[in-house]
């Protein structure tokens, strides 16, 4: 198996009365991008959470090159992860930030200011992060999410609240991570965002991989990669009611 | 470690106010403890009372500032959702609170070694004033400003703890306030005279305050390390429970 993929296999894992995760299973191959899509609630974020080690799955396992989150000593040097842009303390600067997260990896300033730069926030880095707008907390989170130069990366809605422009950019980076060889999982719920740049798509819902296939090969059947997604996530819905039909018998 | 030890510090240096809640650590303990000097009242016979105690009542102020420092360091990262951050970059979730905990007894140490023997220079002329002497080279003075610091820290090391279990640094501050100062009440109220000492023994400010005692000390309901013991014992056990918590639970 490849130094940087990552592998989820049979996530199990239940909140109360909600089966967030139902079975799981997937991998993300280096040198692509991985489109992670699903209505919400379908169980992306809860996968995501899951491999990072901050969720802990009733049963199944996430591995990220290998080796569980938890065990790795500088994780950010494994995989880059961008989960929720505005997990942070508002009045501190997006440079100080981004500092103490490089002081755990054992990275000093000199790698923060590079990513700075490589996410396009020299003007802004020494402002309070809270007064980000969330497109900017996005970059500043891709900035996060490169300080390792990790061989993976592991992004949850980057595009959320981003411009065209932004959209355009985010686009075109995730394009060059992966030609760099980089496994480069990006969860999203519009279609749109991703199309002409994920080759891979994985399609959730109600906790459970619907479809694992190459675009090439979704568009061979549907006109659109959307259209795909609608039909396949209208047979996870009536999925969901014939079994709670069965589960009420 | 020395990674996660540095990266709360970075993180300890560049929030917001932190700086100046250590600023008011030594502020509220030099300004009580001159409070007190200025305010005896002594009988027409002259003052008695414990010299040092008297010069270092302001702890009993400045513990409240330090159980918000230490509070805000972890229930601020629960409020932001930052933790999530702070636990994908060191998933070893108990190196984490060691080295944060760790930072945490470091300013506040830092700052009681400055307010405790501030508290005692300013005290000490106004107390003589009244006739009532601190030695400074009195091996029992040394002990009760020595302890003083100790027990600041130990307050610290307790309210992380509290935090880390509560997730919340409003309900942190107020259940670390509370086993402070309305456990040390209620012990008072308590009518039966074994129980109130018995409570005395054990509530973590009364106990742990016997380290300020330097005269009289057959009076104590504890001697002074052994109450300084009983309050290392309440930040031990929640730390612990805080890092029991930590582990298991999803953050």
């Amino acid at each position: 198996m490849s130094e940087a993929t990552i592998v989820v296999d049979g996530l199990r894992k239940r909140f109360g009365s909600t089966q967030a995760l139902d079975g799981m299973t997937f991998t993300v191959q280096p040198g692509r991008i991985t489109g992670f899509i699903g209505p919400n609630g379908a169980g992306k974020s809860t996968t995501m959470r899951v491999i990072l080690g901050l969720d802990r799955p009733d049963s199944g396992a996430a591995l990220v090159g290998g080796q569980p989150y938890r065990t790795l000593r500088r994780p950010l040097c494994h995989l880059g992860s961008l989960l929720d842009a505005a997990a942070l303390q508002p009045s501190r600067t997006a440079r100080n930030h981004l500092l103490w997260i490089a002081h755990s990896q054992g990275l000093g300033a000199r790698r923060v200011d590079a990513v700075i730069e490589e996410a396009g926030l020299q003007g802004v880095a020494r402002r309070a992060a809270g007064g980000f707008s969330l497109g900017m907390r996005q970059r500043l989170g891709i900035a996060m999410a490169l300080l390792g130069d990790p061989p993976m990366l592991m992004l949850d809605e980057p595009f959320n609240g981003m411009d065209p422009e932004g959209i355009i950019w985010m686009r075109g980076f995730l394009r060059s991570l992966a030609r760099q060889g980089r496994a480069v999982l990006v969860s999203s719920h519009l279609m749109s965002e991703l199309q002409d740049a994920a080759s891979q798509v994985v399609i959730v819902g109600r906790g459970r991989v619907l479809a694992d296939t190459a675009v090439a090969d979704l568009l061979r059947t549907s006109s659109s990669l959307e259209e795909a997604y609608l039909k396949l996530t209208r047979d996870a819905v009536e999925y969901r009611a014939a079994n709670g039909t069965e589960a009420a018998r | 470690m020395t990674g996660v030890l540095r990266s709360e510090w970075t993180k300890f240096r560049s929030a917001p106010g932190a700086v100046w809640l250590l600023v008011a650590v030594v502020a509220v303990t030099v300004a009580g403890g001159a409070a007190t000097a200025a305010t005896l009242r002594c009988p027409s016979t002259g003052c008695t009372g414990d010299p040092a105690e008297i010069s270092l009542t302001g702890i009993q102020l400045s513990q409240a500032v330090v159980a918000i420092v230490a509070a805000l360091m972890v229930g601020g990262e629960y409020r932001t959702n930052m933790i999530h951050t702070t636990l994908a970059a060191t998933p070893q979730r108990i190196r984490m609170l060691i080295a944060k905990t760790a930072v945490v007894a470091g300013v506040v140490a830092l700052a009681g070694a400055v307010a405790v023997p501030a508290g005692v220079l300013v005290g000490r002329p106004m107390l003589a004033d009244r006739g009532l002497t601190l030695a400074l080279s009195d091996a029992a003075v040394q002990r009760a400003a020595f302890g003083s610091v100790l027990y600041l820290v130990l307050i610290a090391l307790l309210t992380v703890g509290v935090a880390v279990i509560a997730r919340d640094a409003a309900a942190a501050i107020g259940v670390v306030l509370s086993l402070l100062y309305v456990f040390a009440i209620l012990a008072q109220m308590v009518p039966d005279a074994e129980l109130r000492e018995n409570l005395r023994e054990i509530a973590p400010m009364t106990a742990g305050l016997a380290i300020q005692a330097t005269v009289d000390l057959a009076s104590l309901p504890v001697s002074p390390w052994r109450g300084l013991a009983v309050l290392a014992a309440w930040a031990f056990g929640s730390l612990v429970v805080g890092g029991v918590l930590l582990k298991a639970r999803d953050a």
